[in-house]
């Protein structure tokens, strides 16, 4: 707990400083890579223009490496969308790619331990198979575990909820050093778009309580409860249409973009942006940023652009 | 050597223990196509699959019947699973009653025959269930399916939360559904008589109840090797008599009742003095002294029968629906399963393509579709849904009541079409967003279209449905749905959702838009 309040301090540090003087800025970043465990130099990084791996390996140089989010020793829960059974090209689920480079460098960071689940909502097995994840993972040595077991899910109670008061989390969340979401941009019939936040309802049992219960702002009430340490967002193929699911490749666009935050509430306000959508028209965006998850308000923060 | 004994032996053991493990393979991982070839020569189901699918199954059928015609009924001690099972058993009581025989029991052919021929005429016209609950390789599966597999799976399940709490070994749980309680008793009254009627006298389900077993019965009565007693060789010892587990060797006439043989060839291992034949014959001499006129007539009723059946049930499918039932109350039919009709003539209710099914969605029935329908499989959206992609029970059913469609045509199948009741949904209740079953929808049959106060709200395209029951499942409604599937009674093909490509020159943004 220690080292993510610390983070999040960092997090501030960096969006105080950093979004008026460009000086203090730069300084924060040299310090951030001279030193480890420095303040985050950036709130968000956008790439564009790259393969999904070679995206992710210059925003996380920009952000001063992964070894500032993962340590020597540590375990490393990977969160992936990998809800449908489709292939890559169908962008229903985070790219195989990404998640490869990502499990790849946790161990170069020196992680002990990597691990990846999702509980999907196509059956598991086809799904982690045909969405290319399996493999990916395997390949980079680390491990994927089923995420249909309720028994791998305790019950939790989530502090300042509205709705969602309770949920039963998956243990990996629970007990993993850091945690990393991985979530892909695309389109969703009931809340216009699914990111970041979106993205845990895939850590938790019973998604069916979510959807009773005002979905946006269940959505918004469990982006409170495990922040995740670093959000990576996959925007290289974006279902444009028909989402969640997709019905096929036509609903497909090549973006090649990718985003990292540390907050959800950033970054999904950026990926709505990226979009085409106006964070302010996402409800569950909207609850977050007034329940304080996080902060939408790009104009106030500190981006760092990259294309390639 | 390598006796006739160990042959059977060897060929039984393979045969028992590939057709365990498809029914027991918990987590899938025989593909479909290996467990279609280790069922495709079980004879019943085989001869189905020939009527209502005319293809390969038509080899396995001719190799089992000239089989049977060289060499009498080796089907029932090395093909049959349920054969084997009963070889187990009578083994087990050899061990515990070393002293205890089958003496020689005239077989009760007339009954056996009349089975048979009712099994296969009642399948004819319109109810399976005779053939369905007397087939062996159905009872064998649903004895594997209902009694064996539950425990594997409770175990397997133990294992997995006990393991990955520690050190995940990738054992994952298996949900545990099916366990419906008349499925239960029956496999497992099923499984007593067996048990019973094999302690008491060996096997005596194949000469009396067995629908395969009459069949081939009649086939072996002109087979061209037959086990005869040499009368210049025996001694009239008796052994012969005793080993045998059909009660077909009279040792005091120095008879063999071939038509009830099942082939072990124990009597003739057992035989101290070279004295039991297996030779080229033309007619048993057993056969002639029997009264051949009603088995005959028999016989050619059957094959008349047997013949008949194809052409009636394939025009029958043709047909459009017959509306006769209130379709609500009848269950949705798997893909490949072309509607009631055709599923209800041809399952055998083996349940292969419900442990096959990887969403488990397949689950077996009681009565859901009427006495005639009894234990057949159907789609239980309570449980889960059709994976848009998958076509494994329909490659693994090994009579074409679920027929092997294509990947691309499995997506039009339309098992069944969607009705919304808006009242019951959480929008127009709650006010509030939901959209699971949208979500889920492979083919945005089930759209969320824009409603009162910004919320969207589900829209019915049923052209585009498919009846895959993925928004009926994911509909979090209780204690009813708002949002289900009612079933086809012959399926339809549903529409392809044309949509024009996406633009993708402007995809890559030339700006960040933040």
């Amino acid at each position: 707990m220690d080292r993510r309040t610390f983070l999040k301090s960092g997090i501030g540090f960096s969006a105080l400083t950093g979004a008026k003087i460009t000086g203090v800025n730069m300084l924060a970043q040299y310090y951030a890579t001279a030193n480890q465990s420095g303040p985050v130099p950036y709130d968000l990084v956008a790439i564009k223009g790259g393969e999904p791996d070679v995206m992710f390996t210059k925003g996380m140089e920009a952000l001063g490496g992964l070894g500032k989010y993962v340590k020597k020793g540590q375990k490393v829960v990977v969160k992936p969308n990998i809800g449908w059974d489709v292939g890559p090209e169908r962008a229903g689920n985070t790219n195989p790619k990404l998640i490869e480079e990502i499990v790849k460098q946790c161990y170069t960071a020196g992680a002990k331990e990597v691990v990846v689940f999702d509980n999907t909502c196509d059956n598991w097995v086809r799904s982690y198979k045909n969405s290319g994840i399996e493999t990916a993972v395997k390949n980079a040595g680390g491990k994927i575990v089923p995420g249909n077991t309720e028994g791998y899910y305790h019950p939790v109670s989530v502090q300042g909820a509205k709705n969602l008061t309770n949920a039963k989390v998956h243990e990996l969340i629970l007990e993993s050093d850091v945690f990393i979401n991985v979530p892909i941009l695309k389109s969703h019939g009931s809340t216009k778009l699914t990111m970041s936040m979106k993205n845990m309802m895939g850590v938790v049992w019973d998604r069916r309580e979510w959807h009773k219960n005002d979905l946006h702002q269940c959505i918004a009430d469990f982006a409170a409860y495990r922040k995740p340490d670093l959000n990576i967002m996959d925007a290289y193929y974006v279902m444009k249409r028909n989402g969640p699911r997709g019905v096929s490749e036509e609903d497909v666009v090549t973006m090649k973009s990718l985003l990292i935050s540390s907050d959800m509430v950033t970054i999904d306000a950026a990926g709505a942006k990226l979009f085409g959508i106006d964070p302010a028209d996402v409800r569950y965006i909207q609850i977050a940023e007034e329940q304080k998850v996080g902060r939408a308000k790009l104009d106030q923060l500190n981006i760092k652009r990259i294309s390639l | 050597m390598v006796t006739l004994r160990t042959v059977r032996i060897t060929v039984a053991s393979i045969s028992f223990i590939l057709i365990t493990a498809i029914f027991l393979d918990i987590t899938n991982r025989i593909p479909p196509a290996w467990s279609s070839a280790v069922v495709s020569l079980q004879f019943a189901p085989a001869v189905i699959k020939t009527i209502s699918s005319l293809g390969i199954a038509l080899a396995a059928v001719i190799f089992v019947s000239i089989l049977t015609l060289l060499y009498g009924r080796v089907y029932c001690s090395q093909l049959c699973p349920l054969g084997t099972l009963q070889d187990i058993i009578i083994w087990i009581r050899k061990k515990k009653f070393k002293h205890r025989k089958f003496p020689y029991h005239p077989a009760n052919y007339r009954f056996l025959y009349a089975v048979t021929a009712l099994s296969i005429v009642s399948a004819i016209f319109g109810s399976a269930a005779l053939l369905d609950l007397l087939e062996p390789f159905s009872n064998y599966g649903r004895i594997l399916s209902t009694i064996v597999r539950p425990p594997i799976i409770i175990v397997n399940n133990a294992l997995a939360i006990f393991i990955t709490s520690t050190n995940s070994l990738g054992i994952a749980e298996i949900p545990l559904f099916g366990l419906d309680l008349w499925n239960v008793v029956l496999a497992l009254f099923f499984l007593s008589v067996i048990i019973g009627l094999t302690v008491w006298r060996g096997r005596l389900f194949c000469n009396l109840l067995c629908p395969v077993g009459g069949v081939l019965s009649l086939l072996s009565r002109i087979s061209l090797f037959k086990i005869t007693i040499k009368h210049d060789a025996c001694i009239d010892c008796g052994l012969c008599e005793r080993v045998c587990r059909a009660q077909c060797i009279d040792s005091e006439k120095n008879t063999v009742d071939f038509a009830a043989c099942v082939g072990c060839f124990d009597c003739i291992g057992s035989c101290p003095t070279d004295g039991m034949g297996y030779t080229f014959r033309r007619r048993s001499e057993v056969l002639q002294k029997e009264d051949t006129n009603r088995r005959t007539v028999l016989l050619s009723l059957s094959s008349a029968v047997l013949a008949s059946t194809g052409l009636q049930n394939i025009a029958d499918t043709t047909k459009t629906s017959s509306g006769y039932v209130d379709a609500k109350k009848k269950p949705v039919v798997p893909p490949g399963g072309r509607g009631q009709e055709h599923f209800e003539s041809y399952c055998t209710a083996c349940t292969l393509c419900v442990t096959a099914c990887p969403t488990h969605v397949l689950q077996p029935s009681f009565l859901e579709y009427g006495f005639a329908g009894i234990l057949q499989p159907k789609m239980d959206y309570n449980v889960s849904y059709c994976n848009f992609d998958c076509t494994i029970c329909g490659e693994v059913c090994p009579t074409g009541a679920i027929q092997r469609i294509l990947q691309q045509d499995k997506k039009y199948v339309q098992l069944g079409k969607v009705t919304f009741v808006k009242e019951d949904c959480i929008v127009e209740i709650k006010k509030k967003d939901c959209g699971a079953c949208s979500e889920h929808c492979p083919t945005k049959a089930v759209k969320m279209v824009p409603y009162e106060n910004k919320l969207t709200i589900p829209q019915i395209e049923n052209e585009y449905c498919v009846g895959c029951g993925a928004c009926e499942h994911a509909c979090p409604t209780t204690p009813r749905k708002a949002i289900y599937v009612t079933p086809n009674l012959v399926h339809q093909t549903a529409k392809k959702r044309e949509e024009k490509r996406l633009e993708q020159q402007a995809a890559t943004p030339q700006e960040f838009p933040f």
